[in-house]
């Protein structure tokens, strides 16, 4: 009876691992599985002068997120400039310089590194590998081989800022975020700017989770806000920001998504949505290096590439939306150009 | 600065204090059950979440949150009881069992909740009521935090009042003791030590669940991926800081809630306070406490340690 039970549990935990690694790891997760081995099974070498691609990322490729989206954009792209894709998940930050090393000494041309923390390791990585170029989203790493790409997040910030300060009654909105890096300072920084540029006497409110998992704080966090008096709410706290939703229309009041088209988490409060389009910025990386245009630098790409957007609801009035999207003309034309502030305010 | 020292500030921040405990609370209370039996369960995370996941599954299925709230106290006891099989039945490791079941857990609800929710909008499910005690509920600054709320809140003063004199003032809570503090010895008094550890076990399941199933039902109406996010540990901590009784760990777990309000709502009015400093707090008051009971700890003499009948 024992044997049979510890057989048993045995094969739940089993299971258990193999559950995690094929979980989609929310960011903040570390990775349960060691990086899959796509670089040894790479599948049929088709014509000569094909470039072979390899696509890195930290977590699932079918994760309905991040990487899902860089994944599908990184299939499209390869199609279209008739490039061969193999790709690794769930790297962890320890794995990823030997995952780069291990598809540099294979022979692939060109390894994307997806999110910031690919950068250091492909500035490494690359200096013993001059022939291969890297690709990375969302860092800030450059040399001769190294290309990274930001999406300008803190123009549609800026923007959402500007239609907030537009929308509030009470002359206070609030920005939530969940841990203090870069690339979502810059968002709540954008927020701040676009509602103070529009109203200087508007009360911003801030608040980070320091989690991209706790949903429960981040719904404290509103609730602090709107009894303090705050009318409009954005978040850029990924799964975590669905506690901010929840208690945006719990009382009432409106509420600006992220990432991707949020408006049936709220259909009567969300106000808009803020896009960031990684099918456009993979199509460029991969568009450069097909015709022979790339550049070892760090590429800031938003609206007027097409990288980031944003999606209006029902619930946004025709002259607020008409300011917004000029607005987005302006900044797309380069008339009026977003600060990028990456300083932790208060 | 001026909206700190407001009653309405106090008011809304102890509210949120209470909000943020309740979970821990519940937790805590599983917990300091299976602790005082011998059994320590750091799988409380994984319990926690099972709870969240399956009390959602079930509202969102039924579109009824008492199944629900059924589904939860199954997810949390589904953990509980893997965790008795590994830790009673066959006496292995507790510490390793109860790591296990966390990941185990948060594989398992990921994979359903990707599953569940394909092809799906977003989907939502109501939460319960809250209820005002009338008279209790008028009382300023604590009336509104502590008596306005939720039935499920309610069923937790009761509990932690039916433990506190299980414990103290009934035989069966005595016997309950004295297998965490002496298996051996209680088993030549007649005392089913297995049994009560499973007992126990089983308790600390359905409070777990609950714990888990509380942030969805009540507060937010949302599962999403790891939402419990640490706060099964934050309830063991709890668990040491309250020396293992029921009244204490209310008490530690309260105080947990009050520091993670209280700084959610120092960042929104612009004080500026680390929030890694504050995520450190739970676990440096633990240290604290348990340095300053150096030599006189709560814990239960034989926690952790497999019994094995008949064995020495």
């Amino acid at each position: 009876m024992k044997k049979i039970l510890s057989a048993v549990t045995a094969s739940v935990m089993a299971l258990s691992l193999a559950a995690c690694a094929a979980a989609p790891a929310a960011p903040a997760a570390p990775a349960q599985a060691p990086a899959a081995s796509e670089a040894a099974a790479e599948a049929a070498p088709a014509e000569a002068k094909e470039y072979k691609v390899a696509l890195c990322m930290s977590g699932a490729a079918n994760d309905q997120g991040w990487n899902q989206t860089a994944y599908e954009g990184a299939v499209k792209a390869c199609e279209k400039y008739g490039m061969s894709l193999d790709y690794s998940e769930n790297l962890t930050p320890a794995d990823i310089a030997s995952a780069f090393a291990d598809y540099a000494a294979a022979g692939y041309d060109v390894i994307i590194g997806h999110g910031y923390e690919f950068g250091d390791p492909a500035l490494e990585v690359a200096a013993t590998y001059p022939d291969v170029l890297f690709v990375c989203t969302e860092a800030d790493a450059a040399a001769d081989n190294v290309a990274s790409y930001v999406m300008a997040c803190e123009q549609t910030a800026y923007v959402e800022g500007v239609i907030a300060a537009m929308m509030t009654k009470t002359g206070k909105v609030g920005g939530i975020g969940p841990l203090q890096g870069d690339s979502l300072v810059k968002i709540i920084n954008g927020f701040e700017d676009g509602a103070k540029a529009t109203n200087p006497d508007i009360v911003v409110e801030t608040a980070w989770t320091n989690s991209f998992v706790d949903t429960q704080l981040a719904q404290e966090a509103a609730e602090a806000m709107i009894d303090d008096g705050v009318d409009v709410i954005k978040h850029c706290a990924n799964a975590c920001g669905n506690g901010a939703i929840s208690a945006a229309v719990a009382a009432d009041i409106l509420c600006q998504g992220d990432s991707y088209d949020q408006s049936s988490f709220a259909p009567d409060h969300m106000v808009d949505s803020a896009l960031y389009n990684l099918d456009v910025v993979l199509d460029i990386a991969l568009g450069s290096i097909s015709d022979g245009t790339f550049k070892g630098e760090v590429y800031n790409l938003g609206f007027a590439d097409g990288a980031v957007d944003l999606c209006f609801t029902k619930n946004i009035p025709d002259d607020v939306k008409a300011a917004a999207e000029e607005l987005m003309e302006k900044i797309k034309s380069g008339e009026f150009e977003v600060v990028r502030d990456y300083t932790i305010r208060n | 600065m001026s909206q700190l020292f407001t009653l309405s500030f106090f008011t809304a921040f102890l509210a949120a204090a209470v909000r943020l405990a309740v979970p821990l609370i519940y937790a805590g209370l599983g917990e300091t059950i299976a602790e005082k039996a011998g059994v320590i369960n750091i799988g409380m995370e994984g319990v926690m979440l099972d709870g969240a996941f399956f009390s959602f599954a079930g509202a969102w299925y039924s579109g009824s949150l008492a199944v629900g709230l059924l589904c939860g106290i199954a997810g949390g006891v589904l953990m509980s009881v893997l965790h008795g099989v590994i830790c009673i039945v066959l006496a292995q490791d507790q510490t390793v069992s109860g790591l296990a079941i966390n990941m185990f857990a948060l594989g398992l609800t990921s994979f359903l909740f990707k599953l569940m929710s394909q092809g799906q909008s977003y989907q939502q499910v109501e939460t319960f009521e809250t209820y005002a005690i009338p008279g209790l509920s008028k009382i300023p600054l604590i009336g509104a935090a502590f008596f306005e709320k939720d039935i499920l809140c309610y069923l937790l003063y009761i509990l932690l009042i039916l433990f506190t004199i299980f414990y103290k003032r009934t035989d069966l809570g005595l016997s309950h003791i004295a297998v965490g503090e002496a298996p051996h010895a209680a088993e030549s008094a007649g005392i089913p030590v297995h049994l009560f550890q499973w007992t126990a076990l089983l308790v600390n399941g359905v409070l777990g669940g609950i714990g888990g199933a509380y942030l969805v039902l009540v507060q937010l109406g949302v599962f999403t991926e790891n939402m419990i996010s640490g706060r099964g540990y934050i309830a063991l901590a709890a668990v040491i800081l309250g020396r293992h009784m029921p009244l204490g760990m209310f008490a530690a777990a309260l105080l947990f809630g009050l520091a993670n309000a209280l700084q959610i709502r120092l960042q929104t009015i612009g004080v500026s306070v680390s929030p890694y400093l504050l995520a450190i707090l739970p676990y440096a008051m633990t240290l604290l406490a348990m340095l300053g009971a150096a030599g006189r700890s709560s814990r239960p003499e034989s926690l952790g340690k497999p019994y094995v009948r008949g064995s020495r």
